[in-house]
């Protein structure tokens, strides 16, 4: 067992382990911030894999970007909202979250199924490309691959995320200030 | 070397809080999170296939792509929730149940 | 043929107005010019004419209807239209005035069509259809005043004997049936039918197409007796007719003289080959003594009208009598003869009445019209009615040169003879007989004199009124002159004294030519009649030198008579009462018992209906609830997922598409 290996057991520990938090607690801000720290734990993962770009994407957008953003819209929204936080239930498996736990429950399995069934170190497309050298080596700068890829083969997605997030970006905004006037 | 196997393994447990979130949370901020937590499952299971794309890089390109989506996903699912809290005084999906007022 | 007449008839009642009383006459007019057809064609041409057709069929039983035309059957046919278009044009004149005109020739209409569709049709079951219609009509003009009470209680009466006599008829064509699996009158009666080809053996009535026990035979024979005798007025169930009398008198002359009671010869002429020895003496007896009792109940009567219906009583007894000494022919013969005189006497006593009535309104006298001891001297005020009185008078009395004295000589005649083999018993017969027609010679006397001789009783001591009466219209008196024609020999035979030679009495003679060897033959006639004119001497006298009842009123007899036998208060005593008694008990028992038990039940059933009604309330209503619940819960559980939750659609969303992958992993 080499250190990356020990890193990503951790890594993965953390962010298990506060999405449950997340997912259990009765208290929305202790949640909304234990998803910070799985966000973070989640950042982790993906340099592990390699993808140095998408980690640091990932704390600058979601933990700078929409957890903000999450935040703010908690606390803009007041004190009601703070007391109907209150009268949630206590339970982590209280009898009417019964369903909605053996639904996950089932799913977890499902999928478990599926990844063990498709053994996905043995692929065929994933052979081919460890023969070919197309798999990413652990020193390899990612970065700049990112950005020509971005002007040259991915330019048609880019244009179309840009036009899209301007879109929700005006319709955000439109429906806030629509609301307020309200 | 980490497999990928282990990758899956994590991504699909994230994926199945998130799902429990989405279902049983009373509180759409709180489903936002569930949306968001599974979101990060795919993205990570982007991430962990894109390391063997060296040459076209689709994997981390797209996962650039649904962390932007998400961002505007988010943005515009907190206009919507504020709004509906003006509206109904509560956030609760369930108890939303009316078209119009 | 006929049938247009019935159809004419039976159009009647849709007529409502004043033209139907000529609309009828003239129906019946038509009918009697087809029927003198029908008869020319037929009569004696051994051609009978039997035509019929499938009506329905019940199982195996193949019903045909018909007409069958032989020679009884055309006579009857000919002598009720005959009969029937006098007293139509009789009636026109007879109801004048009355408010229900129409009606009555509604009803008078039905009553022909019934009787002539009752003499032509050839299966029993029609047979007996026309016999009800025919009980029926009768029925309806009886009672056709009925805001009398006495005329209700009178068709009343009618109605109630005639449903015992339709009970013995049905008996009787049912046991019939069952013993020969047909209807059909011809092929039951003919010279070589069914019934001739059926013996009674070792107690078993044998017949071509299976047997029944004997006593079967006897019933059927019973029954249609029964029924004979209702129709007919035999004893015992005579009583009705005098009653009947409540009718139009021109109803009476028709139904209740000619036509009707006569169904009941008819009747037994039809069926003569059922009639064994032992049953024909029966009848001869039954006949005989009805004949002798209605006779004497007739001689002390004051009712003009109840006079002749127990004169119609005992010459009905004559010619069942003549029916069960074998004198078939004769029998019928008497039957045509009596018709027109009966009928005629019916109509001279209508005028009688008639202008009694008139008397009584003029004068407003408390008095019955109908009764003889009131009138008298009517001879010279009614000349024509008189005269006709007289011929109807001797041909009922049977004096020669009238037709009543063919027809009930050839009875009395053969009744002799019949007596001539058997032993004392049976030698009373004809004793009685002779005796009846005495009886009979001194009612009708007394009945002329009392009415037309000497001087109008009901005027005693009232010498002021003045009387305006007279003969009536043409509508009187054309009838008549047709009727008395009838009562005179020619039409029968031209010999006025031999009645072997009348042209009838042939048709019907089933026994061969009778030879006037026998003693009997120019004894009878000449003793009968010389005995006869000698009694309405005695009674001419009596009534009209003396002019007081010589009779003690007293008498036994005499009460007898006036009481007539007593039948009605037996009749009364023995039947009435029981039966009230029987009503009053089983009221009794009805109220007592069967009500105690009912409400008994009625408490049962309270009881239940409250132990079913907790029942309701707390166990089906309560598993009704539970089933409620069940389903509120069931559908609140489906509402949710149709409540607009979004969670929930997701929910169900997501265990669908796990639910698809198990199966996927699974399989």
């Amino acid at each position: 067992m080499n250190l990356a290996q020990m890193l990503f057991y951790v890594m993965s520990f953390i962010a298990l382990a506060s999405a449950v938090f997340v997912a259990a607690t009765k208290n929305l801000v202790r949640s909304i911030f234990m998803f910070f720290i799985t966000l973070f734990a989640l950042a982790g993962l993906y340099v592990l894999a390699l993808a140095d770009f998408v980690a640091v994407t990932q704390i600058v957008i979601y933990v700078g970007g929409i957890l903000v953003l999450i935040l703010f819209a908690f606390m803009l929204s007041g004190r009601e909202t703070l007391n109907a936080m209150a009268l949630q239930q206590k339970q982590f498996i209280s009898i009417g979250k019964l369903p909605a736990f053996l639904l996950a429950a089932l799913f977890l399995i499902v999928l478990l199924n599926m990844i063990i069934k498709v053994d996905a170190n043995n692929l065929e497309w994933v052979k081919k490309s460890i023969e070919s050298k197309n798999d990413i080596p652990v020193n390899a700068a990612m970065t700049e691959d990112i950005g020509v890829g971005l002007m040259t083969r991915y330019l048609l997605p880019f244009e179309a995320i840009s036009i899209l997030l301007m879109l929700a970006l005006v319709g955000a905004a439109h429906l806030s200030r629509k609301g307020r006037g309200a | 070397m980490i497999s990928l196997t282990d990758f899956l393994i994590v991504s699909a447990v994230l994926f199945c809080i998130g799902l429990y979130m989405i279902v049983s949370k009373h509180n759409a901020i709180q489903i936002l999170i569930g949306i968001e937590l599974m979101l990060n499952a795919a993205i990570l299971n982007l991430v962990a296939f894109g390391k063997y794309d060296r040459f076209n890089n689709g994997g981390q390109m797209f996962a650039l792509f649904a962390i932007v989506l998400a961002a505007a996903t988010t943005a515009v699912a907190l206009a919507i929730i504020l709004n509906v809290y003006k509206q109904y005084k509560t956030i609760d999906p369930g108890k939303i149940d009316k078209l119009k007022d | 043929m006929p049938l247009l007449a019935f159809v004419i008839n039976f159009s009647i009642p849709a007529k409502w107005n004043k033209v139907s009383g000529w609309a009828s006459t003239i129906a019946i007019l038509i009918s009697c010019v087809l029927s003198v057809f029908v008869f020319a064609k037929v009569w004696n041409s051994n051609h009978i004419v039997h035509q019929q057709q499938l009506w329905f069929t019940i199982g195996n039983t193949k019903i045909y209807t018909g007409i069958l035309l032989n020679n009884l059957s055309v006579l009857m046919l000919l002598l009720v239209s005959l009969i029937a278009m006098p007293v139509h044009i009789y009636s026109t004149a007879y109801m004048k005035g009355d408010e229900n005109l129409s009606r009555y020739f509604a009803y008078l209409s039905f009553f022909c069509f019934s009787m002539l569709a009752l003499v032509v049709v050839d299966n029993l079951i029609l047979f007996y259809i026309f016999w009800e219609l025919v009980g029926f009509s009768s029925y309806l003009l009886i009672g056709f005043w009925f805001t009398r009470d006495k005329a209700v209680q009178a068709n009343k009466k009618a109605f109630i004997m005639n449903r015992i006599g339709d009970i013995g008829l049905l008996t009787a064509i049912i046991i019939l049936f069952s013993q020969y699996h047909t209807f059909d009158i011809t092929q039951l009666f003919a010279d070589k039918g069914l019934i001739a080809q059926s013996v009674i053996k070792n107690g078993l009535w044998v017949a071509p197409l299976g047997s029944l026990p004997s006593i079967w035979q006897y019933i059927a024979c019973g029954g249609i007796f029964l029924a004979v005798a209702a129709k007919s007025a035999q004893f015992p169930l005579h009583t009705w007719l005098p009653d009947a009398m409540e009718g139009p008198t021109s109803v009476s002359a028709l139904i209740h003289a000619a036509t009707m009671v006569a169904a009941g010869v008819f009747l037994l002429g039809r069926v003569y080959p059922l009639f064994n020895g032992l049953e024909l003496t029966i009848l001869a007896i039954i006949g005989c003594f009805t004949a002798f009792m209605a006779a004497t109940i007739a001689l002390t009567q004051n009712d003009l009208k109840r006079i002749l219906a127990y004169s119609t009583i005992s010459q009905l007894g004559f010619m069942i009598m003549a029916m069960g000494i074998g004198a078939y022919a004769s029998s019928l013969f008497h039957l045509v003869t009596h018709a027109f005189f009966k009928c005629l006497l019916f109509l001279v006593a209508g005028i009688v009445i008639h202008q009694m009535a008139h008397i009584k309104d003029d004068n407003a006298m408390d008095i019955d019209p109908q009764n003889i001891n009131n009138m008298g001297g009517l001879r010279k005020k009614l000349p024509f009615t008189f005269i006709a009185t007289v011929i109807g008078g001797l041909a009922l009395i049977g004096l020669p040169l009238t037709s009543g004295y063919l027809s009930k000589d050839s009875i009395l005649i053969q009744s002799f003879e019949w007596s001539e083999g058997r032993n004392g018993v049976f030698k009373l017969i004809p004793i009685f007989a002779l005796l009846t027609t005495w009886l009979t010679a001194f009612y009708v006397t007394r009945l002329i004199v009392k009415v037309f001789f000497g001087e109008l009783r009901m005027l005693h001591g009232k010498p002021d009124i003045k009387l305006h009466i007279k003969d009536g219209g043409w509508q009187y008196k054309l009838p008549l002159v047709l009727l008395a024609i009838g009562c005179l020999f020619p039409l029968f035979s031209v010999n006025p004294l031999l009645y072997e030679q009348a042209w009838l009495f042939k048709g019907f003679a089933i026994n061969g030519g009778l030879e006037r060897e026998d003693v009997y033959h120019t004894l009878i006639p000449a003793g009968v009649n010389i005995l006869s004119i000698i009694v309405i001497y005695v009674a001419y006298t009596i009534y009209v030198k003396r002019k007081t009842n010589i009779f003690p009123q007293e008498g036994f007899l005499y009460r007898l008579s006036f009481k007539e036998w007593y039948f009605d208060k037996i009749y009364n005593k023995v039947i009435v009462k029981p039966v009230l008694t029987l009503s009053t008990a089983s009221f009794w028992f009805d109220r007592e018992v069967i009500d105690g038990f009912i409400s008994l039940l009625v408490k049962t059933g309270i009881i239940l209906s409250k132990l079913s009604a907790w029942v309701d309330h707390h166990i089906i209503d309560g598993f009704l609830n539970l089933l409620v619940a069940i389903v509120e819960a069931i559908s609140n559980f489906a509402r949710k997922f149709q409540g607009g939750k979004v969670q929930y659609y997701l929910f169900s969303m997501l265990v669908i598409i796990l639910a698809l992958f198990i199966l996927k992993i699974v399989f």
